[in-house]
């Protein structure tokens, strides 16, 4: 290829999406209208843990305008209810039926769907049902349901600890005895709610006449959701097509199989008229899958130098009533677990997590997915470990960080990084923020009894990952593979189609880039065809920042397919070598002659003038191409954060005053999508450390249902960050992509506990909870001035 | 059941006569009642902000707007900014400095923007996030966002005109 | 979230929109801004039977002198009284309050009378009429009459104004010459309502303090007028301890809640930090005036 040609990837390309959305001509799911569209409210329990004693539909079946109204009795038989199975030792799986059987388990948990000709007419039904609920035992302290002899949220489990892992390596408890200095606490981070701007929503068709479903959805995984529908209602795949269309954020809140998909399709199924559900935020904010609910016991032992021994921790996940489809309750605990020893040199650890079932909403991946809780812990502890050695914290940091000729490294869970910038990362977080200028800073401030705090978080993550790793152990689900196929049809156009699902990632516009440089055009000539079922055999969909580096991975092998294919065909056409042939921008052409096409010729010659080629070349050459990539491991990401905050001593608001990431991510595609990912990630993060809290009393009862009480950050929160990319070696993988859409909630929460921590050192208080809330930090402040 | 009111008004400059119930919330008559759906709906009580449009020139929250109130009244959706083929500078500025990820909030982004623009005077970011804090996004960060605004603000001293953003 | 069905009457006048109240008996509510109105119908927390819409009603909004002060129409947008001149330079302290309320689409729409009426304490503009000791009209079927502010808040979400009656404007007297004032608010984000926040004015008469006044916001059922506080500072020179004392007085005469956004403890503790910034701050402002 020639070298001169400006690069496609790693260009700013202006988004090929933007058009529509800033238009308002974007198709999101509650934009769809069908002929004869039937609208769904759901009557939802508002008991946390209940036997169903009675249900009384008749005032609402009477109601103006409705159709139908459907409770668990009328679906028995139609469904096969979702269970996660995975084949992990001490792992319940759970029954999730889609509307309530003999009892409910959340408040919020579907009891009766009411269907009608509008949502208007729908929820004044809803309102007029009655529901007998003879309340059970309450079950919404996970300690306490975790228990012996803890009355039981699912009977047929035993138990209400549904998963139990153990991580040992080393000699941890003899590391320990013998340390020079042992650091711990109980570390709390608690409920959030990914809260995309889009509430979910799902609309079904069933064609009588073919016997087929089509299921639009708000859903980053239509793939899953295809298998999962046609094993649930007993349809071939070839019947079922699930189609995302636009979808308005995800953040793992949309990328489990929910009881409201199930149902739109059979009453979709039963009534013959198309049926859509889109969620109200009261309801978003109870039933769609919460995430960062754990209770971290933790140690690390270290010796008088700062060398890490050995860490041992103890987690408790609260999952909520149910463990969801397809990931299972697993997905976040067990990643605390297993990413807790982070990008440190650390021989010896030993990590058990219980996931324990409490009468709340059922906990599901969000962005980060118990890596940013791994990383408050153990960042938390290392900022303990430097204050107790009276050593500075980046420099504790770079005694530990795993450096270059160690890698690949295996951490004591067993999971493998290689090479990535650790080291590299702290160093230029380091600089960018000027980090010894600003600890002089801290300490004008502190003489002038301000409150000046700075905090480090350094952290690693596995992304892109393939088919050795699973997202959550022990499932039959393949999400470490991507399929693309690239073609060109008889206009010449170029369309791609990928099992991914972009709902924000930009991928229209990063895959085309790949594609247009792979193959030879312009990004515009791309069509990027995603969030369809139909797409590919088998896809899943985005998630667990894989896209980049999977789906790239597969364009990448597709186009260049198809680009020999295009230099084979053209190689007839204009006589001459294939190696004198160059494709870019569209045209294909001889090398130092005049001698060209475009795609649209080369197209039409190939598929419908027939003379111009030798017949056998179209029976053993396409201009398409399906190639499958699966880059077996993952590709480790890494970062450092650096923030900058000052507390109010009086009002205990925290103010951020400056943010660095230094990201080693890879091989960029589109420098405008990737810092926009990473903005995105660090104000969940800042959201998660000082403003989201999801709040159950104690009956279960959600208490935060609203905007006013679940507090999403807004632009005044959030501070202008300066970002790094750091280049290192690429990651072995096709293209060199790094995934890097979960860093920001990895980093940001473990930084911003540090900075408030070391805001407050002189009064010694150590941040262990999270979020840190004005509250929560008078009551330290009280508690810590008393004993002073 | 409840009688429907006829109401006249104009959207985006087309004049509409629509009988409507009078709970129908304007979000919901612009887009069911016209088919308008680039107005989005995330939360039903004014905090989100994705419902933003134009009221008589003033920016509202059409979740907390009956239909049935505005007879006569002049609203103006994203709709009416530009169109795919023919966007606005506010909504080119929105997309050279990557102010959008997936597109919901954008709409009621975009509403507030204009009408920030035509009252403030906008010469600070802090000023410019304080404006902007009405409208959640979960996706950007609100960094490029407020790149883009600053942008446009700044062009506009230049030109030394209110004109249409 | 959709809200339950109701009938809807545009009212032409004052008196229209009362008869429509007397006659509907309880079962009909006003909507003026709908800014706290509509949330309500949406969760379904309210049923009225029947809207009455008093925004086609002539002369119900607008800002006019009044007996040295100003007299606020019941109908005056939230995004008026933040730009206008006339409070700004009359009831500087009204002026900053409106920086607090929250977003410039709320406050296109919103209205005082609304605020007034919806009567959350969290809200800035009822500290503000009872800082102000604000007069309120009322309208009903047996007339006019003007409530005192201070009679006007019963407790939070709720007024002593008649089912039958509506709010048609809000008279605020003239302040003293060289009056100092200061609003200090702290919310968790941008635009929320208070977790705690306090209105202050002060009068000098020479150097020392002719009037003060302390309002409370967030931190009971209804605004607080903290008179203790106020007569700690009664006829006293500028003093940090007099402050301080005035500050602590205040925060003794809160009486917070807790909720899930702060203790009674922080709310009170808040109290006490804003009230001293405040008078600091309303102190310096009354010495400049009268300089």
């Amino acid at each position: 290829m020639n070298e001169a040609r400006p690069k496609i990837i790693g260009a700013r390309v202006q988004r090929v999406e933007d058009p529509r959305f800033l238009a308002g001509v974007g198709r999101f799911t509650d934009d769809l209208k069908r002929a004869g569209m039937l609208h769904v409210a759901f009557r939802r329990s508002d008991e946390a843990h209940a036997r169903i004693v009675d249900i009384d539909v008749s005032a609402a079946q009477a109601m103006p305008g409705v159709v139908a109204v459907v409770t668990a009795k009328d679906i028995a038989g139609a469904v096969r209810p979702a269970r996660a199975e995975s084949r992990m030792q001490n792992y319940h799986a759970t029954t999730n039926q889609p509307l309530a059987v003999e009892k409910v388990r959340y408040v919020g948990e579907a009891v009766v769907a009411v269907v009608a000709e509008s949502r208007y007419l729908a929820e004044d039904a809803a309102e007029q049902i009655v529901i007998a609920f003879e309340p059970l035992a309450e079950l919404t302290d996970p300690e306490v349901a975790a228990a012996e002899g803890a009355p039981l949220l699912h009977d047929e489990a035993g138990t209400n600890i549904i998963a139990l892992r153990e991580f040992e390596r080393g000699e941890v408890d003899e590391a320990f005895k013998s340390a020079a200095l042992t650091v711990g606490g109980r570390f709390r981070f608690r409920r959030k709610s990914p809260c995309a701007i889009e509430n979910r929503s799902y609309l079904a068709e069933y064609d009588q006449g073919k016997r087929s479903l089509t299921l639009h959805a708000t859903t980053q995984v239509p793939g899953i959701i295809r298998d999962a529908l046609s094993e649930a209602l007993d349809i071939p795949g070839h019947r079922v097509r699930v189609v995302a269309p636009d979808v308005g954020g995800g953040f793992g809140g949309k990328a489990s199989l929910y009881a409201e998909d199930l149902i739109v399709c059979l009453l979709a199924r039963k009534l013959g008229r198309p049926v859509k559900w889109t969620s109200d935020r009261l309801e978003d904010l109870m039933t769609t899958t919460q995430g960062f609910d754990e209770i971290v016991e933790a140690e690390l032992a270290v010796d008088d130098e700062g060398k890490f021994l050995a860490l041992r921790a103890d987690i408790l996940g609260d999952i909520g009533a149910y463990s969801i489809y397809p990931w299972t309750c697993t997905v976040e605990p067990v990643q605390v677990v297993s990413f807790l020893p982070g990008p440190y040199r650390l021989p010896c650890y030993r990590g058990r997590v219980r996931a324990v079932a409490t009468a709340k909403t059922p906990l599901g991946p969000y962005r980060g997915v118990g890596r940013p809780i791994s990383t408050f812990v153990m960042e938390r502890l290392v900022d303990m470990a430097a204050r107790r050695l009276e050593i500075d914290p980046a420099e504790l940091r770079v005694r530990n960080l795993v450096v270059a000729d160690e890698f690949p490294y295996k951490a004591g869970s067993g999971l493998v990084w290689d090479r990535s910038g650790f080291q590299e990362c702290l160093a230029a977080a380091r600089e960018k923020i000027g980090y010894e200028a600003l600890r002089q800073e801290q300490e004008n401030a502190r003489a002038a009894g301000r409150w000046f705090g700075i905090g480090i978080a350094s952290y690693a993550e596995l992304t892109g990952i393939g088919s050795r790793i699973a997202a959550a152990p022990g499932m039959a689900l393949n999400t470490g593979t991507e399929t693309s196929t690239v073609r060109i049809d008889s206009t010449g156009s170029v369309t791609a189609t990928f099992g991914i699902a972009s709902h924000g990632q930009g991928m229209e516009t990063s895959l085309a880039q790949v594609i247009a440089e792979e193959l030879g055009v312009r990004v515009e000539d791309v069509e990027v065809v995603h969030g369809d079922s139909d797409g590919q055999a088998h896809g899943t969909g985005t998630y667990a920042s894989r896209s980049a580096v999977l789906a790239g991975g597969a364009a990448t092998l597709s186009a260049r397919t198809v680009r020999e294919n295009v230099i084979e065909i053209a190689s007839h056409l204009l006589e001459a070598a294939p190696a004198d042939i160059d494709v870019a921008g569209g045209t294909i052409s001889v090398v130092g002659t005049d001698r060209r096409l475009s795609f649209r010729e080369l197209a039409r010659a190939f598929y419908s003038e027939v003379g111009r080629l030798p017949h056998e070349l179209r029976e053993t050459i396409a201009l398409e191409a399906t190639k499958t990539y699966d880059p077996f491991f993952g590709t480790t990401s890494s970062a450092t954060h650096i923030v900058a905050l000052e507390i109010d001593p009086e009002t205990y608001g925290v103010v951020l005053r400056r943010y660095v990431v230094s990201e080693d991510c890879g091989r960029i595609i589109n420098p405008l999508i990737v810092d926009g990912q990473v903005h995105g990630g660090v104000a969940q993060g800042i959201g998660a450390a000082l403003f989201e809290e999801v709040v159950h009393d104690e009956a279960g009862q959600v208490l935060t249902a609203s905007f006013v009480d679940y507090l999403v950050p807004t632009a005044a929160e959030i501070p202008s960050m300066e970002l790094v990319h750091v280049e290192t070696a690429r990651p072995n993988n096709i293209g060199g992509f790094r995934g890097m859409g979960e860093g920001g909630t990895i980093g940001a929460p473990a930084a911003i506990a540090n900075a408030v921590t070391d805001a407050l050192a002189p009064l010694g208080i150590e941040i262990d909870e999270l979020p840190i809330t004005p509250e929560r930090l008078f009551r330290l402040i009280e508690r810590a001035r008393k004993k002073q | 059941m409840n009688g429907t009111l006829r109401i006249s008004l104009t959207v985006n400059g087309v004049r509409h006569e629509k009988d409507v119930e009078p709970r129908l919330l304007l979000a919901d008559f612009l887009r069911e009642t016209l088919g308008l759906t680039g107005t989005h709906v995330g939360c039903e009580h004014g905090v989100c902000g994705a419902c933003t449009v134009l009221l008589n020139g003033d920016s509202v929250r059409s979740c907390l707007t009956f239909a049935v109130q505005l007879d006569g009244a002049e609203i103006e959706t994203v709709e009416s900014l530009g169109t795919v083929e023919d966007l606005s500078p506010l909504q080119q500025a929105y997309r050279e400095h990557g102010a959008l990820q997936c597109g919901f909030c954008t709409p009621g982004m975009l509403m507030t923007s204009v009408d920030l623009l035509k009252k403030y005077p906008l010469a600070s970011d802090e000023e410019i996030r304080e404006g902007l804090s009405g409208n959640l996004c979960r996706c950007t960060g609100y960094a490029h966002i407020v790149d883009a605004v600053r942008a446009v603000a700044k062009a506009r001293v230049k030109t030394g005109d209110g004109g249409k953003p | 979230m959709k809200p339950p069905a109701f009938e809807y009457v545009a009212a032409g006048s004052v008196d229209e929109a009362v008869s429509l109240l007397v006659q509907h008996d309880g079962e009909a509510k006003v909507i003026a801004g709908g800014q706290s109105l509509v949330p309500m119908l949406n969760f379904r927390l309210l049923s009225p039977a029947v809207l009455v819409d008093l925004n086609r009603i002539p002369g119900l909004d607008g800002v006019s002198e009044h007996e040295g002060g100003l007299r606020i129409g019941a109908l005056t947008r939230h995004r008026t009284l933040e730009t206008s001149e006339i409070v700004k330079a009359r009831f500087p302290v009204l002026n900053a309050a409106m920086q607090f309320v929250a977003h410039l689409a709320i406050r296109n729409r919103g209205t005082i009378g609304g605020s007034l009426c919806h009567a959350d304490p969290a809200a800035e503009l009822p500290t503000i009429a009872v800082l102000l000791d604000a007069e309120i009209e009322a309208a009903g079927p047996k007339g006019e009459r003007v409530i005192a502010a201070q009679d006007f808040f019963e407790s939070a979400l709720s007024t002593t104004l008649e089912e039958d009656e509506i709010v048609t404007g809000v008279r605020l007297p003239a302040l003293p010459a060289q009056t100092g004032w200061a609003f200090e608010e702290f919310a968790r984000r941008s635009g929320d309502f208070g977790i705690a926040g306090v209105g202050v004015t002060i009068a000098l008469d020479g150097n020392a303090v002719a009037e003060a006044r302390v309002a409370l916001l967030g931190v009971g059922q209804t605004p607080i007028r903290a008179r203790a506080a106020e007569k700690i500072l009664h006829g006293k020179q500028h003093d940090a301890e007099l402050i301080a004392a005035a500050a602590q007085a205040a925060a003794s005469a809160a009486e917070p809640e807790d909720d899930l956004h702060g203790s009674a403890d922080y709310r009170r503790h808040l109290v006490g930090v804003l009230t001293r910034r405040a008078l600091a701050a309303a102190w310096d402002r009354a010495a400049e005036a009268a300089a």
